[in-house]
């Protein structure tokens, strides 16, 4: 185990060395001045001292292999340094940005997974019946309804027809917990239909799968009450498919937001993202693709070993 | 068209009407209602979080509003637009050069010092000193010595007589901030005090109990919040979320209009224009620009990119607001395809050409704009590709001259033919002209408008501007846009500055009330 | 078990191999890719033909969908745009098959550094999440519908390549690339020949689910502005442009997001049917969860002594299919004694697995039992009609009063339960005794069945454990509450011969030591081993039994042509029993009928070397013998002569 997870954070040093390095490679070939672009935003315009003043007070006036060099070796110390357009700190932005992201995946994911789940179960072992067939119509239209579609018509019905629900935006639990819950639900919800959609296919096909089994006719046969044997000798094995699907589907999903916090105006890494890439803020946007990868090869870390916890006949290497 | 543009105006004047009588009726009542209002916080929607709130940097509309609640400069502007004095008390010239202003008495900065000559001198200092990213820098090089004469009377002399110092005296790039300032905390002497901010969400202000007018500002605070999307910028107005809001989308002005808890304040601001890479290709010929200055009907731009709610422009853009009337019939591109095509032949290009039209995917308007002068020049033969980059590409693809033709919208900071000096002259190109235009006489007419005092000879200068612009074609202007604040009905006291002052509108938040 | 014989997957008559499931979602998405494409046909109107005056129109004569916020017509615009959304997706996603199933291809086969570069690359390329990266692309590029084919291409390569990867890697172990391998075949006729062919199916269900999502991805970026450079339509910019105007005109948002659904919906319909036709496994009803209620009779056989543990009496079972039940087992009565091993043999397909699932009350849940009674003798001595208990009683049945061992031990255990969490709660269930002392029994148990180190073995799992190992746990777990019938179906065929030989010794000793009075259903084709076990002889065809008695009489003087088939068949030494399990009679020409195709009079009669021409007349009936001992379902057995005679 440890000489596993050893292996496996050497090869994530690699992986994130390459990420870094595409990342670096590709903002230096992107068009577009950050020095320039800060001073004329909005149309505005500044001479052209004003932009070389600037571009030497961001640093970019280095050679692009010192930049290079120099962000490898801040990277390597985890120190994301400062933001080139406001001298913030990166690493206390992503901190702020970051846990809003995972905050409306994970409640996304829960409320996905407890709909989705027993759902795509009970469908699954009443394949073909009423209930699947419906539901599955019912899935299968779902899936196919793009998530920005979903939020935008979400906020023209709850905000702006019932005016039950904010439109969009943000307030930290801490300042005001009842308004910032109100907030959460249709940028959760519209994560959750999303993550629902595929978690209850995948739960459908595999205990579908399951069912087939031979095991299963056992446990029958060794006069296991239903609930049991659908417990143990279905559910149980079906879940390692699911939480493999489940787990790639939000690690994409972190840096997939995108359209969903645009639509909400939910603060959180995506947006962050856009605004750095749309103001050239290089180190910020390297900083949250490291950060984003970094997440995304700990959750198929994580998943790796989940799933050999769950079935013994996975062997970790 | 102009019907709607001209009930939109009616709405306008029905709303300080109306915001008069509040007005009125809030003064009336008991005291205690009036004090509960004042501590009210103000929520703003922004149209874009401030990159930064670097006193002197210009970083965007956004930036300046905030800039504003926190900074003053010596001069400022009513809700009407008129030029006032704001830190300083008064001012006087002692020559067409040197300028004196007496300091407010009660001006005290966020540190709770009070503000001095000292502080002025530093401040202009730190605009025009060497590695200076300043708005203004170019601009303040008029000055030749500012010097404290005593406590609080500054003397600024000028290398030469200048017409708008006084309005760059009230720019909000220009605020005096306190010489005990430090790199990464500027301190200001506006009538609000930055209290909280979180990068990219929301900057939260309160009412700083300094500053020197005695009975400003009646709230408690402002929380701006940035919603990036124009709908939702809206969407959050109408679910109340905030209280008022910026750049109001064009296609929610009717929706504002006949709505029982919305209003809305609005005027002529900036305009739409075409500019041309003038450096080879047919658009290095004054005619070919002139034939797209007549290929488009300006009408249906206005329609189409701005749901109607602007006024065609078809020649010199003189601001709203500006002291001269340069109305001039003769020299104006109106929509006539064949005055068009005619000139296309003359130029030696009877059957059009193919060419890159840049504008921006970013911004909605531009994108849309573009369009439409797509399908117009279509009609006269000339084929354009469109070239949507981001607005970051878009910027660094103007300045180095990747296209034939671009989109662009743009406004000056005071209402002033002069302030179209960043956007017409030569000596200082960038993103914002026409790539490779140079005229000896247009550059020549901008510096003698802007060192002339006298308003007469001032006009006729910059009647002949209009006209040079007419002929040499540095940009082909398209229309102005209505700029629109819109608000709940309970927010009274806020008005749009007219013309290019439209982004200086902050200064009418000092007079805003909350219900 | 083995497998109830039923044609696959229906076929169409019009394109032979082209199965009829498939014809709906092929003709939508046929339909809804073709519709953009004939829009020149549907209308005349220019998509970026602009009338600024006519904005926002609604639906009249001349644009039957109304107009856009720049008086475009709707419908061309939608119809244009479709082209260029399915255009730019189905490009990228060609584009992305290709090259990924050729990098999973060079892997797969050659192995060492081109493996490396693929699962790496992928690796690489799936660590950004897919929007960010088309974002940072499109930023670099500029919009427009090259730079969206790239960004999709890029961004689903690695999932073609991981699954030709996989897919590659199973097929080139298997023996025919092998043998190409080792006569010399060159690597590209290999990989392009042999492989490639081989694993088009899932690569092709993984085509369309990449077209599904890249058509969402593209309207995706084209509503955030950064997808297809206006005025060319597409349906993301359509939205794009319609949002601000939701309230004011709800169809013009309406109308490409129906269209993007619709689109998506079909592709997604046709991928999982393709994926059900390619890989029945996982369509409908595989279930085996699902048992069919047995039916109660209400009569209680005269012959019913003490000694009987279960009898079958005028058995007949019906498999439901959509074209009306079809008969698969047909009047089977079968008693089964105490201390007797009572053996039932016969081909695939005879019925065998189904009647003794039916003792279990397992049937499966498309078998349906038209008549006959099934019934068991509890432990309390009472003999119950399985028909007459409810779903509770049947699982205090099951496991406690009759036990079943399987055919495969390799898929028999929960492979993700210890071993002996699968025998404890076995026990559990039906016993009341502490979880330690279950466990304590279970442990005994796999000492009784011969398993070394048995306390170790608990805690393992199947799959450290041989196919020997696993047949033992599955007897121990069998008589973990001491059944009085135990069935075994085909408990050695999956086993090696010699292991073969141990288990057969194993539950002869348990017979005998262990478990006194208990009766043993052994069912096998297997005739030598049936000769070792078993004390009667139970055989069957085309689900009836055909001949029954006393296992030595049976076997050494068969009356049925059919048991004279089968021991002709059987192999004369060890080593053919194991290739044998093929189960074809060699002695005898044809294959036994299918069920729904049975001849008329015996079943047997068309393959019969003995048959007259009134076989195919009547089906014959069980005619006994003279001491009541055999019975034989032959007009021209010894017994039928008997009946005649008396």
């Amino acid at each position: 185990m440890l000489e596993f997870l050893l292996r496996r954070l050497a090869a994530a040093i690699v992986m994130l060395l390459v990420v870094g390095t595409i990342i670096f490679s590709l903002l230096v070939i992107v068009p577009g001045d950050p020095a320039e672009l800060l001073l004329s935003t909005g149309g505005g315009s500044a001479t052209q001292e004003a932009i070389q003043n600037l571009r030497n007070e961001m640093g970019l006036d280095k050679p692009i292999l010192a930049q290079y060099f120099g962000f490898l070796a801040n990277t390597a110390q985890f120190d994301f340094g400062t933001s080139i357009v406001d001298g913030s700190s990166i690493a206390d932005n992503i901190a702020l940005r970051l846990p809003r992201t995972l905050e409306i995946i994970a409640v996304g994911a829960i409320l996905a997974l407890l709909l989705a789940i027993p759902a795509g179960t009970l469908a699954g072992l009443r394949g073909g019946g009423r209930f699947d067939v419906i539901a599955s119509a019912v899935n299968a239209l779902l899936t196919s309804i793009p998530g920005f579609v979903v939020g935008t018509l979400f906020i023209y019905f709850f905000a702006q027809v019932l005016g039950v629900l904010p439109a969009g935006g943000y307030v930290a639990f801490a300042a005001d917990p009842a308004q910032h819950l109100q907030m959460l639900i249709l940028p959760a919800t519209t994560v959750a239909l999303h993550l629902a959609t595929i978690i209850f296919r995948m739960t459908r096909a595999s205990v579908l799968e399951m069912r087939g089994h031979d095991w299963v006719r056992t446990a029958t046969a060794k006069g296991l009450r239903r609930s049991l044997v659908v417990r143990h000798h279905i559910l149980r094995n079906a879940l390692g498919p699911v939480i493999t699907v489940a787990g790639l589907q939000l690690g994409i999903l972190l840096g997939s937001t995108v359209l969903i916090e645009f639509v909400y105006n939910w603060p959180g890494l995506s947006g962050m993202l856009v605004t750095a890439v749309e103001q050239r803020d290089y180190p910020t946007v390297r900083a949250i693709i490291l950060t984003v990868a970094a997440i995304f090869i700990g959750i198929n870390l994580m998943i790796d070993i989940l799933y050999s916890l769950l079935d013994p006949r996975v062997r970790l290497q | 068209m102009t019907h709607s543009f001209q009930a939109s105006m009616m709405a306008t004047r029905r709303g300080v009407l109306l915001s008069l009588g509040v007005g009125i009726t809030a003064m009336a009542l008991p005291c205690g209602a009036w004090a509960q209002s004042t501590n009210a916080i103000l929520k703003f929607g922004l149209s874009t979080f401030p990159p930064t709130v670097k006193p002197f940097d210009n970083t965007g509309g956004a930036a300046n509003t905030v800039k504003l609640m926190i900074y003053r400069g010596l001069m400022g502007y009513d809700a009407s637009g008129k030029l006032l004095p704001e830190l300083a008390e008064s001012f006087e010239w002692l020559e067409p050069t040197v300028a004196v202003f007496k300091l407010r008495a009660k001006a005290t900065f966020h540190n709770g010092k009070p503000v001095t000559a000292a502080d002025v001198v530093f401040s202009l200092n730190e605009i025009t000193k060497e590695g200076s990213s300043a708005f203004l820098k170019s601009d303040l090089t008029i000055i030749t010595a500012a010097e404290a004469v005593d406590e609080k009377t500054v003397q600024i002399t000028l290398s030469s007589p200048s017409a708008i110092f006084l309005d760059l005296m009230a720019s909000y790039c220009c605020p005096v901030i306190s010489a005990e300032s430090t790199e990464d905390n500027a301190i200001g002497a506006g009538p609000f005090v930055m209290k909280s901010s979180e990068k990219g969400v929301f900057i939260e202000l309160e009412r700083f109990d300094k500053y020197y007018a005695d009975d400003q500002p009646h709230v408690g605070g402002i929380r701006f919040i940035a919603y990036a999307d124009e709908n939702l910028r809206f969407a959050a107005l109408e679910a109340g979320d905030v209280d008022l809001i910026e750049y109001l989308p064009w296609t929610q002005f009717d929706a504002v209009e006949a709505s029982d808890t919305m209003q809305m304040r609005s005027t002529l601001g900036p305009y739409m224009f075409l500019l041309f890479n003038v450096t080879d290709g047919p658009f290095a010929d004054a005619k070919v620009r002139q034939a797209v200055g007549y290929a488009i009907e300006r009408q249906d731009v206005v329609d189409a990119a701005f749901a109607g709610r602007g006024v065609p422009l078809y020649g010199f853009p003189n601001p709203q607001g500006s002291p001269f009337d340069l109305t001039d019939p003769a020299h104006e591109w109106t929509f006539d395809a064949e005055k068009a095509k005619a000139l296309l032949a003359e130029a030696g290009y009877p059957n059009g050409f193919d060419c890159r039209l840049l504008a921006t995917a970013t911004y909605g308007m531009h994108q849309d704009t573009a369009s439409v002068v797509q399908a117009y020049l279509a009609m006269i033969g000339i084929n354009a590709t469109l070239d949507l980059p981001d607005w970051g590409t878009r910027v660094t693809a103007g300045k180095e001259g990747k296209y034939d033709l671009a989109v662009h919208g743009s406004s000056g900071t005071y209402n002033d033919p002069d302030s179209l000096w960043s956007l017409l002259y030569s000596g200082n190109p960038s993103y914002l002209q026409s790539f490779g235009f140079k005229s000896a006489r247009i550059d020549g007419l901008l510096e003698q408008g802007r060192t002339e005092v006298d308003p007469e000879k001032r006009k006729a200068i910059y009647q002949d501007l209009a006209t040079a612009y007419f002929e040499e074609v540095p940009q082909v202007p398209l229309n102005w846009r209505v700029q629109a604040y819109a608000m709940k009905k309970t927010v009274t006291g806020f008005e749009a500055l007219p013309g290019f002052l439209n982004g200086a509108s902050a200064y009418a938040l000092d007079d805003t009330k909350l219900g | 078990m083995t497998a109830i014989p039923v044609r696959a997957t229906r076929k169409t008559r019009l394109l032979p191999g082209f199965p009829r499931c498939m014809i709906l979602p092929t003709l939508l998405l046929a339909a809804l890719i073709l519709i953009p494409f004939a829009a020149p046909l549907i209308t005349g109107a220019d998509p970026v033909q602009i009338a600024v005056r006519d904005r926002l129109a609604p639906p009249s004569f001349a644009h039957w969908l109304g107009q856009d916020e720049f008086g475009r017509d709707r419908l061309a615009r939608v119809l244009y745009g479709g082209q260029v959304s399915l255009t730019v997706a189905f490009v990228a996603t060609t584009l992305a098959c290709i090259v990924g199933t050729l990098f999973g291809l060079i892997g797969a086969y050659f192995r060492g550094p081109f493996e490396f570069l693929t699962t790496r690359l992928s690796d690489v390329v799936l660590c950004f999440p897919p929007i960010l990266l088309a974002l940072l692309v499109v930023t670099l590029f500029g919009p427009g519908a090259g730079t969206l084919v790239a960004v999709l291409s890029v961004l689903y390569f690695p999932s073609f390549a991981r699954i030709a990867f996989s897919e590659a890697l199973r097929v080139s172990s298997l023996d025919f690339v092998e043998a190409s391998r080792a006569l010399g075949t060159p690597s590209h006729r290999i990989v392009l020949g042999t492989i490639l062919p081989n694993i088009a199916g899932p690569v092709s269900v993984q085509y369309s689910l990449t077209a599904a999502a890249a058509i969402t991805i593209e309207s995706g970026l084209s509503f955030l502005g950064l997808g297809v450079v206006p005025p060319a339509p597409s349906w993301g910019q359509m939205i794009r442009g319609a949002r601000q105007f939701m309230s004011q005109d709800p169809l013009g948002i309406l109308i490409p997001c129906v269209a993007l659904t619709l689109t998506i919906y079909a592709i997604n319909f046709f991928c999982d049917r393709l994926r059900d036709t390619l890989d029945p496994k996982g369509a409908l009803g595989g279930g085996k969860d699902e048992t069919s209620v047995p039916v109660a009779a209400g009569m209680v056989p005269a012959d019913e002594t003490a000694d009987v543990v279960a009898s079958v009496r005028d058995l007949r079972l019906d498999l439901m299919r959509p074209g009306g039940p079809v008969n698969v087992i047909e009047d089977v009565s079968l008693t089964l004694r105490a201390n007797q091993c009572t053996a039932l043999v016969g081909e695939s397909g005879s019925g065998k697995s189904l009647t003794s699932l039916a003792l279990m009350g397992l049937l499966p849940g498309a078998v349906r039992q038209a008549r006959g009674a099934l019934r068991l003798r509890r432990k309390s001595g009472e003999m119950v009609d399985l028909g007459a208990l409810n779903a509770k009683e049947l699982e205090g049945l099951r496991g406690n009063d009759v036990a079943m061992i399987f055919q495969e031990p390799m898929t028999s255990l929960n492979p993700i339960h210890k071993v002996g969490a699968q025998m404890v709660e076995a026990i559990l269930s039906h016993r009341a005794m502490s979880p330690s002392d279950a466990r304590a029994r279970a442990i005994s148990l796999l000492e009784l069945v011969g398993i070394n180190e048995p306390a170790r073995r608990f805690d393992g799992y199947p799959h450290e454990m041989s196919g020997g190992m696993r047949q033992r746990v599955m007897i121990a777990m069998a008589l973990t509450c001491e059944p009085r019938l135990l069935i075994a179906d085909e408990p050695t065929t999956a086993l090696d011969v010699t292991i073969q030989a141990e288990i057969i010794e194993l539950l002869q000793r348990l017979r005998t030591e262990y478990a006194n009075g208990l009766s043993l259903l052994f069912i096998s084709h297997n005739l030598g081993i049936v000769a070792k076990i078993a004390d009667r002889v139970a055989v069957m065809y085309s689900g009836q039994v055909v001949e029954e008695g006393p296992a030595a009489q049976v076997l050494n003087d068969p009356h049925h042509p059919y048991t004279v088939a089968l021991l002709e068949s059987m192999p004369s030494s060890h080593e053919d029993l194991h290739s044998a399990r093929g189960d074809r009679l060699r002695a005898i020409s044809g294959t036994p009928p299918l069920l729904d195709a049975r001849p008329s009079g015996c079943t047997f009669h068309n393959r019969c070397p003995i048959a007259v021409s009134s076989c195919a007349d009547a089906r014959p009936p069980l005619f006994v013998s003279a001491d009541g001992d055999r019975q034989v379902r032959c007009f021209r057995a010894p017994e039928a002569g008997l009946e005649a005679a008396r």
